[in-house]
């Protein structure tokens, strides 16, 4: 367990400016910070050893340790409700598709203090107003949509409560059920509307709802179902009704937090905790595939009560980064009662300044979009088959053990949420545990067994142990600032698994080696899947995967389209960016038990391809590593022409075998025969690539996750470290690449 | 409900995965495994990590997510491979209702 967590509000940061630090205690009763720059976390104790330097950076003395809770579900705040004058008749109506039905008592939407549409534990609709109560005997489905509705005529005094549920096979709508009960219910001036919640008498928000809210709105007298029905079906007219006091269309400004009453009374809200926006609505039947050329029928937001996007604890201290502190990655380390061996690590890089290049050439690029998309990621607990994809047993680290005491520190990408549709966001703005140096994974292979950030550490190490001088930058860089800022290096490293990209990523790093740039991507399965970031809500960011690649989950239909940018979701190969542009290679398998050499292929001896190989010999390299006990393997990636990698591209060697965990991609299984497994496909392997691009730069591609657990093999004493220097070395020369016509 | 049921046949796959408990396996051993360590379980056997590297306690995960990890009393491991031989027996004690190592001194 860990006694103490916390995080940045960012995860880059230049010299000179201000980071804040948010701590909670799960035990520990005090805590001391310090700041600490990380070189090398891996522990295996048959690896180079863990490093770290303490800086000279005074964080204060013991503070108390308090606790903060963390408060996942999402919803929609309407403030300002009581600026309408005080309600006598009234109806409150939405069109919803529960997607979990659990027992649990959820709300609909409330008016706190005044009326409620709620659903009870027997799966039932219940309305409530002025302390009276009603219940349909129709239990809610999360097959279908319904029009729920409360309302209220204070001359006849009758409360009704309906629900229709439309059903799709159907013909035509079936009839709602109405409960009524003679009620008197007092005027009321609620001061705020809540969708997919309610507020609890401390202030709380609970109850939260997971399942689709479409259209919710406010009248100011007692509508019957059908009626509602008929208003409801068409927003354009509904703005005339005179009787409207709010309806909110969750089809407009989707892109930002910002909730629309198409009222005269504009009572705007916001969304709380991120739900999913751009989702198909009660009237979406198929009739368009893309939200951006019909957002009326995406007018539904899909709330989990497991969304999060931003923890919001209270700060507990800031630093200031100094003036004269080098670019790489850093830490804020948390030490819990003393006790060093439970300390907890916020990690983030120091970029090097904005306004001016630090000298340096070559930059080390911190995957924080990849690091995102695994943030706090269950993969071994929830998913039964990561035990045979790892062909071990899973081994649950400390963080581990408080992922599954603490769900509600929200879900990576890799998840689904408990009505088991995928998790689309993932954000920064909360403790991210498995973001630190030291802990263990899942997916790491037979032997050190770690990933994304920790096993990136392999090449921080590898950087510190030949003396190179470097910049860490990060993605969020790179998507703001672009080739502005990558134009100041002869080299870019990539970390061992850089799988998420942006658009302004991918055309960025394009751009980076179009114009000269030298890219050594040290990894497998980069540049894969699509992600966006949303201009109105940072440190959050968008994957849905459509269509193809190794998926947890799909988008449901009519979803594929990013609610953050509108961007096609899925892979950058079905999207005109295949990586193979990029690096050479692309993803093809994947498998997390043990890895394999590589062969060298005849086309290492051509002579472009010398100073690669210079002091290495033999016909097979990477025999060793911390990663599965070979170079080649985990996640790994194939040179294809018909993908769009370069004709001139050196193939310098490959994977000839792998076990037969290793499967075929689904975008390259199109007919799923039992041969496609790596005892027996050839198009399952790494193929170490090279190639010049005509502005002179040049790529150097492992094509595989496990090459930087072989770099960190002896120390760096070997003959894969060997190599990836003689790549560094020539890249760093600013003399061309001649690019070869052929 | 997984289709394969795991039966005394399968005893040569028991054998050759005691030896070599993770790498290459035949398909009838991939087979085996993936009955093992598949979805048809109410929980999973997992690897607590006491000492990252040197010394685990056998764990119990139900399938519902945030449940509690079920210790196994008095189990520790502090070689992996150990481990999976462990629980690779444990779990054919489960599916077959034999003791594997007995099934192996009669088939020798």
């Amino acid at each position: 367990m860990l006694p103490i967590v916390g995080y940045t509000n960012k995860l880059t940061a230049e010299p000179g400016e201000t980071l804040d630090v948010m701590v909670s205690s799960f035990g520990a009763k005090s805590y001391r910070a310090d700041f600490r720059q990380i070189i090398q976390g891996d522990t295996n104790p048959e690896g180079p050893g863990y490093k770290d330097k303490l800086v000279a950076l005074d964080l204060g003395s013991d503070r108390p340790a308090l606790e903060k809770p963390f408060r996942p579900g999402s919803c929609v705040i309407v403030p300002g409700l009581d600026a309408l004058p005080p309600i006598k008749d009234f109806t409150v109506a939405a069109v919803v598709k529960p997607t979990l039905l659990d027992g649990r008592m959820r709300s609909v939407l409330s008016l706190p203090g005044f009326a409620a549409i709620g659903i009870d534990e027997n799966d039932q609709l219940t309305g409530v107003a002025g302390g009276h109560a009603l219940v349909t005997s129709t239990q809610l489905s999360i097959n279908h949509w319904h029009i729920v509705s409360l309302s209220y005529c204070a001359a006849t005094q009758n409360l009704a409560l309906s629900v229709a549920k439309d059903l799709d096979g159907a013909s035509e709508p079936s009839l709602p059920e109405i409960v009524t009960v003679k009620a008197e219910v007092p005027p009321g001036n609620p001061t705020e509307c809540i969708f997919g919640a309610s507020r609890e008498s401390d202030g709380e928000l609970a109850g939260f709802f997971d399942g689709k809210i479409d259209r919710p709105a406010f009248f100011d007298t007692a509508l019957a179902p059908n009626t509602l029905r008929h208003l409801l079906t068409d927003l354009s007219q509904l703005r005339r009704q005179r009787s409207l006091l709010g309806a909110w269309d969750f089809s407009l400004k989707m892109t930002t937090q910002t909730i629309c009453d198409v009222s005269p009374f504009l009572l705007h809200g916001q969304i709380h905790n991120a739900p999913a926006r751009a989702m198909t609505g009660w009237l979406w039947k198929g009739q368009e595939l893309d939200w951006k050329l019909r957002p009326d029928l995406y007018s539904a937001i899909h709330f989990h009560s497991t969304d999060m996007y931003d923890a919001g604890w209270e700060v507990d201290f800031s630093v200031t980064i100094p003036d004269d502190l080098k670019s790489g990655v850093y830490s804020v380390r948390l030490v819990p009662d003393g006790d060093e061996d439970a300390a907890y690590y916020c990690v983030f890089a120091v970029r090097p300044p904005r306004d001016r290049a630090s000298g340096n050439t070559v930059a080390f690029l911190f995957p924080t979009c990849s690091y995102m998309a695994y943030a706090n990621h269950r993969l071994g607990m929830d998913v039964p088959g990561t035990e045979i994809g790892m062909g071990r047993a899973v081994e649950l680290d400390r963080h581990h053990m408080f992922l599954q005491d603490n769900p509600g520190i929200g879900l990576s990408v890799y998840e689904t949420h408990d009505d088991e549709t995928g998790v689309f966001h993932s954000s920064r703005l909360r403790p991210i545990v498995d973001l630190q140096p030291k802990v263990k994974s899942f997916l790491g292979g037979y032997g050190s067994n770690i990933w994304q950030f920790n096993a990136d550490t392999h090449i921080l190490g590898w950087l510190d142990a030949i003396d190179q001088d470097y910049d860490v930058i990060t993605d969020e860089d790179m998507h703001e600032d672009g080739l502005r800022l990558l134009q100041r290096y002869n080299v870019i490293l990539t970390g061992t698994h850089p799988e998420y990209y942006t658009g302004n990523m991918i055309e960025a790093m394009q751009g980076f080696t179009d114009r000269g740039g030298r890219l050594m991507y040290l990894g497998g399965n980069g540049f894969y899947w699509v992600v966006s970031f949303n201009e109105d809500m940072p440190g959050i960011m968008e994957c849905r995967r459509s269509e193809a690649g190794i998926r947890p989950w799909e988008p449901g239909h009519g979803q594929f389209y990013h609610g953050f940018t509108g961007e096609y979701g899925g892979l950058w190969r079905r999207n005109g960016r295949p990586p193979n542009h990029l690096c050479g290679v692309g993803m093809t398998s994947q498998g997390f038990d043990i890895s394999e050499p590589y062969v060298v292929s005849p086309e290492a001896s051509d002579p472009r391809a010398a100073f690669i190989f210079d002091g290495v010999d033999g016909t097979r390299i990477g025999g060793f590593g911390l990663a599965g006990g070979g170079a080649a393997g985990l996640e790994v990636d194939r040179a294809d022409q018909a993908q769009g990698t370069p004709e001139h591209a050196l193939v310098l060697a490959s994977s000839t075998r792998h076990t037969d965990i290793y499967l075929m991609t689904p975008e390259d299984l199109l007919d799923p025969t039992p041969d496609w497994s790596g005892t027996q496909a050839d198009i399952i392997r790494a193929d170490l690539t090279f190639f010049e691009t005509i502005g002179g730069g040049a790529v150097f591609s492992t094509g595989s996750i496990a090459w930087a657990g072989s770099m960190a093999w002896n120390g760096y004493d070997n003959h894969i470290a060997r190599m990836t220097e003689n790549v560094l070395r020539r890249f760093d020369d600013k003399t061309a690449f001649e690019y070869p016509r052929r | 409900m997984a289709r394969y049921q795991i039966t005394e046949t399968d005893i040569p796959f028991a054998r050759e995965f005691l030896a070599q408990p993770i790498g290459y396996h035949s398909p009838g051993l991939q087979r085996v495994l993936n009955r093992m360590r598949g979805a048809d379980w109410e929980f999973k056997y997992v690897l607590v990590v006491e000492e990252r590297y040197a010394r685990w306690r056998l764990g119990r995960l139900a399938k519902k997510r945030g449940a509690k990890v079920e210790m196994v009393d008095d189990v520790t491991y502090t070689d992996l491979l150990e481990a999976e031989r462990d629980i690779f027996k444990r779990r054919w004690k489960d599916l077959v209702g034999q003791d594997v190592e007995t099934l192996l001194s009669q088939s020798s």
